[in-house]
């Protein structure tokens, strides 16, 4: 256990105060986790499979073909038909299902019907499918996986630049702090979704590329305001002392600067997620994001707008990121009134 | 200070031509560009006709003398820095070049969209300015009450998500299931048969649902800005001052503590100024309105660099003077800013 500072015990007991802050808090902690294993609630493949009196888990691991199971092809099981097959027999062989038994990218279709398919609980498409026949829950709890961590790897990118170089020029000062603060001035009057857009139409950008793209129009922000604080920092009385005291610069920044400008990083965070979701959703939406098929919110919402007859999926979808953005909202306003509780008089 | 706003406006010509250039050369980069494009159309056509005439004469589409010549008259046959420098000077003299996807001048296309953006950009910032100032003078007077939370949660909504989402979800509401509204676009089909006063009134039915996706964003940024600054202001000494020497707690919001929370959204004017001309891709291209927005996303999408590159030199521009004028407003109106 972290052994907390009465400080920031207090802002915590703050923070949990704020009732709805700390709920949004808990879901979104609790949305994030559940994407490292949506793979056990959203899949095409089983979850267990007994076969013969053997066990099998195909949700993570190799393609287990279906020959295995005694059918007679060789490509990946399809369990769903599988799990037909011996409901049929009734040997005593048994499938079970993840509670939505599709995959984000496989394409159901269905005898005398055209996709997009209404939703279904009888054939388990809870939201419906998109226009070609996806289901709209895997795509959405996909989608969300890819924007959430999109987000947090922009965050940490621009955070690192930021906190390493506001720290430099608020310290170091001079010439440097000079340079850098032109180049800022300069890159920040960069129409910088436009030329992402001119970019993405020229290359089709990777996961990876689009966060390295973010992260140059990205990271002036959290340069700044680091700047700001270290800044403020280095001119207290405390920095002098430990500079009296032969302290070196590493251990100035490390150990006395850093900690006290902690607050103004976490209040930023959630206005950062919500900003790597919003990009890259608006980014998806006008067709310069990830390349299809990956699963995306943005994609979605285009599939709805154009198809405003099928409102199940752009209800789904607008749903779930209004859903999300304002419980980030909520954090982000939260732990800001934890840290800055600012006692405002009141006239009656 | 003035020397800083005149360091400001110089810095304006070195940025102007960073950002030009790195798009110029990113355009000339690209795969697929405007004589790709020509040909590809032009080998479609004569496919369809040949089809029809089985020509004996079928083959390339365009022999080596005609490409050149197209290259030529694209300015593709130049060293990009060359080019870059003729295309600057092009612009020092007003001269954006031609579409390649419209064959006309790119000042003539975008003059066409500009008064629709116009039209946006500004009902869009008297409505708003008009909505937020009382909104959070009223929100600040009764804050904790059951009326500033019932507001709160609409702002907020408006705070977390971004305009063009709350579009689509009014679309879908309000025109796709409802049918109370169009589903977009600026006027009717048949809006040149109208009379005068059903061309306003079309006109107003098609921007109400666009209108309040535009408000919604700043909406809610100057409403939450108004309402903290005066309850800043009301915690000050000097009101506290007023109110002790017996002032009414009416003159003292009124005539001292609003005037100087009103700084903080001077500070945001110069920002909704690029706002207005360069209106919003998102939003433009959910309405289907045909702005200034709309023709950036078509241009991007077919390629027409000609067109990107106007809208880029434009909207930079506006963007830049937009930055300076909201620090001077900022300077007008508190006369402790100082810059240095």
């Amino acid at each position: 256990m972290i052994r907390l500072d009465p400080i920031t015990r207090d802002r915590l007991t703050r923070f949990q105060g704020i009732r709805r802050g700390w709920w949004s808090a808990l879901i979104l902690m609790a949305l994030i986790a559940f994407t490292l294993v949506a793979e056990l609630f959203v899949n095409s493949r089983a979850l267990i499979v007994h076969y013969d009196g053997e066990w099998y888990f195909p949700t993570y691991g190799a393609v287990i073909p279906g020959t295995t199971f005694g059918e007679e092809y060789a490509y990946e099981t399809n369990y769903k038909l599988l799990q037909k097959r011996f409901a049929d027999e009734g040997s005593g062989n048994w499938v079970l299902m993840p509670p939505v038994p599709f995959d984000p990218y496989e394409i159901n279709s269905y005898a005398g019907e055209f996709p997009p398919h209404a939703p279904n609980f009888d054939r388990g498409h809870y939201l419906g499918t998109d226009i070609a026949g996806r289901d709209v829950t895997a795509r959405l709890v996909y989608g969300f996986r890819i924007a959430i961590w999109f987000s947090i790897a922009l965050l940490a990118s621009t955070y690192v630049i930021g906190i390493i170089l506001g720290c430099l020029m608020g310290y170091r000062g001079g010439w440097f702090d000079l340079i850098v603060q032109r180049l800022i001035e300069v890159w920040s009057n960069v129409p910088f979704l436009y030329i992402i857009m001119i970019v993405a139409s020229i290359v089709t950008p990777d996961f990876g590329m689009l966060v390295f793209l973010m992260v140059i129009f990205g990271w002036m922000g959290m340069t700044w305001y680091m700047r700001t604080a270290t800044y403020k920092e280095v001119s207290r009385d405390y920095v002098m002392a430990a500079k009296a005291l032969g302290a070196s610069d590493w251990r100035i920044i490390t150990t006395h600067i850093l900690p006290n400008t902690v607050s103004v990083i976490v209040t930023f965070i959630p206005f950062s997620v919500a900003g790597g979701i919003t990009a890259l959703t608006a980014l998806d939406y006008l067709g310069f994001g990830l390349p299809p098929p990956t699963p995306s919110w943005g994609e979605l919402l285009k599939q709805g707008t154009d198809r405003l007859d099928a409102a199940w999926i752009v209800t789904s979808v607008v749903t779930g990121l209004v859903l999300v953005l304002v419980m980030v909202t909520f954090v982000g306003e939260a732990i800001r009134e934890a840290f800055d509780p600012r006692r405002l008089t009141r006239y009656e | 200070m003035t020397a800083y706003f005149i360091r400001r406006m110089l810095l304006v010509i070195p940025t102007f031509i960073g950002i030009t250039l790195l798009v110029f050369v990113l355009t000339r980069l690209v795969p697929g560009g405007p004589i790709e494009r020509m040909m590809t159309e032009m080998q479609l056509a004569q496919e369809g006709v040949s089809q029809m005439q089985q020509g004996p004469e079928r083959g390339g589409v365009l022999n080596p003398a005609q490409l050149a010549s197209l290259e030529a008259y694209y300015g593709f046959d130049q060293p990009i820095a060359l080019a870059y420098v003729r295309w600057l000077g092009n612009v020092l003299t007003l001269d954006l070049g031609r579409s390649t996807r419209y064959n006309e001048p790119v000042w003539d296309i975008i003059a066409e969209r500009l008064p629709i953006s116009l039209y946006y950009g500004l009902t869009t910032l008297v409505l708003t300015y008009l909505v937020c100032i009382p909104l959070g003078i009223a929100k600040a007077l009764k804050h904790g009450e059951g009326f500033d939370h019932s507001s709160s949660a609409i702002v907020f909504i408006g705070y977390a998500v971004p305009g063009y989402i709350v579009g689509i979800a009014l679309l879908t509401a309000f025109a796709s299931e409802l049918e109370i509204f169009p589903l977009g676009g600026f006027t009717s089909e048949r809006f040149e048969e109208f009379t005068l006063i059903e061309q306003v009134q079309d006109i107003l039915w098609h921007s109400v649902l666009p209108l309040i996706s535009y408000m919604l964003g700043s909406f809610a940024v100057m409403t939450f800005m108004m309402k903290n600054s005066l309850m800043d202001q009301l915690a000050q000494d000097y009101v506290r001052t007023a109110l002790a020497k017996g002032l009414s707690f009416k003159d003292a919001v009124w005539k001292h503590a609003v005037r100087n929370s009103l700084i903080p959204l001077a500070t945001h004017f110069g920002n909704n100024i690029s706002v207005i001309l360069s209106g919003s891709f998102l939003i433009e291209t959910v309405f289907n309105i045909n702005g200034f927005g709309l023709l950036g996303y078509e241009s991007l999408l077919e390629r027409d660099y000609p067109v990107v590159m106007g809208i880029l030199v434009i909207s930079s521009l506006l963007f830049l003077i937009g930055n300076i004028l909201s620090d001077l407003c900022v300077a007008a109106v508190d006369p402790r800013v100082r810059f240095e």
